[in-house]
């Protein structure tokens, strides 16, 4: 196949998955809000096939350009959806046996691909030379390794949140509430589908309760946080070897190192008493904010050495 | 509140997580607004924009150090007082830890108040079990205390110190760092290098292009002295995007000596190293080759570095000329002439032409344009050999000169343009700290997996003789991730209590 087939493959392949995507979403809405079995199950088919149009489509956009498809910004977001979805659908579906959360996880992948056929897309072409190194394929494959794992740990604390809230409420409402709770010591595995916690509101009822939620987004940022920490580490590696200095306070620098930081901060928060819960919480989606300003605002509107990574 | 009540409650502050926390917030923050508000260093001309069109606002940011806020002294007074704290925490914490190691697990009669409790009938005599519960403890990574008091045998055991200690190296790590930096910093220097092809550059303070960043334990002798000999510079484009390929320095390095060692090709991530002295590619511009003879008798010739300007908005730097500057002070009166160079003179043409002029990837058939000025060069005041003050001089004579030609200026001076070069901008950078960075940066990345990933469980085991055999009782706890310990203490109950392996066929 020549070059322009491969690329226009690529094309239509990452098409394919963001129609699949949005129907999956829609699939897995359809499911938090009236629980039909037969709606998950096609919106997991359709999940599952947006996950291989997306591979595809990064693996034939490599081909295309004849290196590694991560040069680019609308190629770092086909691979962060790619990532985000096969993260929920292995790990979150997978091993944590929720469920619930497909359509929030979707919805982000749909949003971060159609910004990136929108206003991101470029032809595929050789890498500048600063971007030809060893250490940035390291360095980008970490990065959005972490900021997908950051993104799903933070899609889960907005669930946490929401969940949280309204287990408040009905907690003031029935007299029998009271006690503290341990979040470390909530339940064991929720197990999604036929036997949800009674008492609730259908719509509410059917995600996991809040210490699980909790429990879930503090696993995944965990899991993140090393990640990042090596990312930022390869960064700086890498810009030694491009620039002669591992850190200059570029814009792309300084974001990556708030968004370390904050997410730092989430980790003690957790530790920290008075802290725990609902404002560890907000400091993480602090975090997922300053990932998504390093990730986004810093290559499209701020100017620095990085920006030519566009 | 007496003095020492007074240190006591900074003492005590300064341990706390909650000022931990609020520092790394703050941390956050201050970073925002230096990534915010432009920088020395990165967006100077943003900063001069800003001192011409609001002059208060910039005023007052610079009084705040706002321009440079990594160098302020309110974000150094944020990580300084981070490090305190943290030093504050960490001593207490790593003696806690190793008198942790250095004792044994405490024994613990009242397992049935334990969390996690399970008491079950094994065939093995109270000896034996204890004996067999011990192995596989040690099996599953848990330090084992056997108590030797009276009553029946008793273990103590626990695991997961690895959370803690990773959690230590990797929060000392950060002084590393700054170690680091500070030592790298310290002793090293970094600065430009301007090299035409054929010309030899030598490592020593006096040779850098511009200002050289010097660290303060640095002096002159402290320089290499190695030599770099550029041989060629080659810079490659797609053709038409105008996409960069490459860019190659080719090199010939000499020791301090002047003897050969090798050649290299420096290229954009792939530094050379000599002596530690890295040396970068960072940039190239262009060199014509200027020869002016007055009455026939030479008196100046060489290559002459020419430099660009920002290009302005939606321009990009290949559609620009290169502009340069001759002086001739020992002719009177003394002439000064400007240059602005095409090294693709199809480009000039089509600027002409069109209005636009076309990138300049290639050196094609090049021309210069020229205007010579006549009168007083004050070479006292402009001292900068890029640089021509007219101030005292008037325009004299303007023309175009073509590679190869020779253009007559009158009064017996005449210019000629045999050839065109290209120079060669290296970043020369001494850091020794690298390692430093590099190890803590390592042993960051060690600590940090124990300190997320493992926790801490104690476990005691007791064995009562009950009948032939004996019944089992073990408790224990989990100190973090609580929810997965019910499931791993089941399944250490069935192992502890379960068939050893080794005497299946017995029984
Ligand atoms: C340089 C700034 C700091 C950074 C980047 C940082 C980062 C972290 C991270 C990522 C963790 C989670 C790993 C773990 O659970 O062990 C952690 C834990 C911890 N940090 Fe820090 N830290 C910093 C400063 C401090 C300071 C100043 C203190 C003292 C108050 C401190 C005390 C602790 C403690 C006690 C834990 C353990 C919490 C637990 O058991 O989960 N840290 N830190």
């Amino acid at each position: 196949m020549s070059t322009e087939q491969w690329s226009r493959l690529s094309t239509d392949a990452f098409n394919v998955a963001l129609f699949a995507y949005i129907a999956g979403m829609i699939g897995y809405f359809y499911y938090l809000a009236f629980r039909g079995q037969l709606a998950w199950r096609a919106a997991r088919v359709a999940a599952f096939l947006g996950l291989s149009a997306n591979a595809l489509s990064v693996v034939s956009r490599g081909v295309a350009a004849g290196r590694v498809p991560w040069g680019n910004m609308y190629e770092y977001s086909s691979l962060l959806a790619l990532l985000v979805v096969t993260g929920y659908l292995f790990v979150v579906e997978g091993v944590f046996k929720v469920r619930v959360l497909g359509g929030f996880v979707l919805a982000f992948s749909v949003l971060t691909m159609a910004i990136a056929v929108m206003f991101l897309y470029v032809g595929p072409g050789p890498l500048v030379p600063a971007l030809n190194s060893y250490w940035i394929k390291i360095h980008v494959v970490a990065a959005i390794t972490g900021s997908s794992l950051f993104a799903l740990g933070s899609i889960v604390t907005i669930l946490y949140l929401a969940k949280d809230r309204r287990e408040r409420r009905t907690a003031a409402m029935t007299p029998i509430a009271g006690g503290s709770v341990d979040l470390e010591d909530a339940p064991p595995h929720f197990e999604s589908g036929a036997d949800e916690p009674v008492g609730e509101a259908t719509r509410w009822g059917i995600l996991p309760s809040a210490a699980v939620l909790d429990r879930v987004a503090y696993r995944t940022i965990a899991f993140a946080f090393p990640i990042w920490t090596f990312a930022v580490i390869a960064g700086a590696i890498w810009a030694e070897q491009a620039w002669g200095r591992y850190w200059g306070w570029d814009p792309k620098e300084t974001w990556s190192f708030i968004t370390w930081v904050v997410f730092a901060g989430y980790l003690h928060a957790r530790a920290t008493s008075g802290w725990r819960g609902r404002r560890a919480a907000v400091i993480a989606l602090v975090g997922f904010a300053s990932l998504l300003v390093t990730y986004y605002a810093v290559n499209l509107w701020i100017v620095g050495l990085h920006s030519y990574a566009r | 509140m007496t003095l020492r009540q007074s240190l006591a409650l900074v003492w005590r502050t300064l341990r706390s997580m909650r000022t931990a926390l609020v520092l790394l917030l703050l941390l956050g923050v201050a970073a925002v607004a230096g990534s915010l508000v432009p920088q020395v260093g990165t967006s100077n001309a943003r900063i001069l924009a800003m001192f011409r069109d609001h002059p208060l606002r910039a005023d007052i940011y610079d009084k705040l150090g706002l321009f440079d806020v990594f160098g302020s002294w309110w974000f150094t007074l944020i990580y300084s007082l981070l490090l305190i704290s943290l030093a504050a925490c960490l001593f207490p914490r790593t003696r806690a830890l190793v008198r942790n190691i250095r004792s044994r697990p405490q024994p613990s009669r009242e397992l049935d108040a334990m969390r996690h409790y399970a008491a079950r009938p094994v065939p093995a005599e109270p000896e034996r079990a204890i004996a067999d519960a011990r192995r596989v403890l040690r099996r599953r990574f848990f330090r084992v205390a056997q108590s030797n008091g009276g009553g029946p045998p008793a273990l103590a055991a626990d695991k997961g110190l690895a959370r803690e200690g990773g959690s230590l190296l990797f929060h000392w790590s950060f002084f590393l760092i700054l170690v680091g930096m500070v030592w790298g910093k310290g002793t090293g220097f970094t600065g430009q290098a301007v090299i035409v092809e054929g010309q030899t550059w030598t490592e020593a303070a006096a040779n850098y292009d511009g200002r050289i960043d010097e660290g303060r334990f640095v002096d002159e002798s402290d320089h290499s002295g190695v030599g770099i000999h550029v041989e060629d510079f080659t810079a490659t484009y797609r053709i038409p995007s105008g996409i960069p390929e490459d860019f190659v320095t080719h090199a010939e390095l000499y020791d301090a000596n002047g003897a050969f060692l090798r050649t290299v090709d420096i290229r954009v991530n792939h530094p050379a190293e000599i002596d530690g002295v890295k040396v970068y590619q960072f940039g190239y511009g262009w060199a014509p080759v200027v020869d002016a003879r007055e009455d026939g008798v030479p008196i100046a010739s060489g290559p002459v570095v020419c430099t660009q300007g920002p290009p302005p908005q939606g321009v990009s730097p290949l559609q620009l000329p290169w502009n340069c500057v001759v002086k001739l002070p020992t002719l009177t009166p003394q002439v000064g002439i400007r240059f602005e160079l095409w090294p693709d003179s199809r480009s000039l043409y089509a600027l002409l032409r069109t209005g636009t002029a076309m990138p300049m990837l290639t050196q094609f058939s090049p021309v210069m344009t020229y205007t010579a000025y006549r009168g007083d060069l004050r070479s006292e005041l402009v001292q900068n050999a890029t640089v021509l003050d007219t101030m005292g001089m008037r325009r004299w004579k303007q023309g175009v000169i073509g590679a190869g030609q020779t253009k007559e200026l009158g009064a017996g001076l005449t210019i000629s343009f045999p050839d065109l070069r290209q120079y060669t901008v290296l970043q020369v950078k001494r850091d020794r700290g690298l390692w430093i960075m590099l190890l803590a940066a390592l042993l960051i990345l060690i600590g940090l997996l124990p300190a997320l990933y493992s926790s801490r469980r104690k476990l005691w085991v007791t064995a009562e003789p009950d009948g032939r055999g004996s019944v089992l009782k073990v408790g224990g706890f989990a100190l973090q991730r609580r929810s997965q310990f019910e499931e791993e203490f089941a399944k250490l109950v069935d192992e502890l209590t379960g068939t050893p392996r080794d005497r299946v066929g017995v029984l």
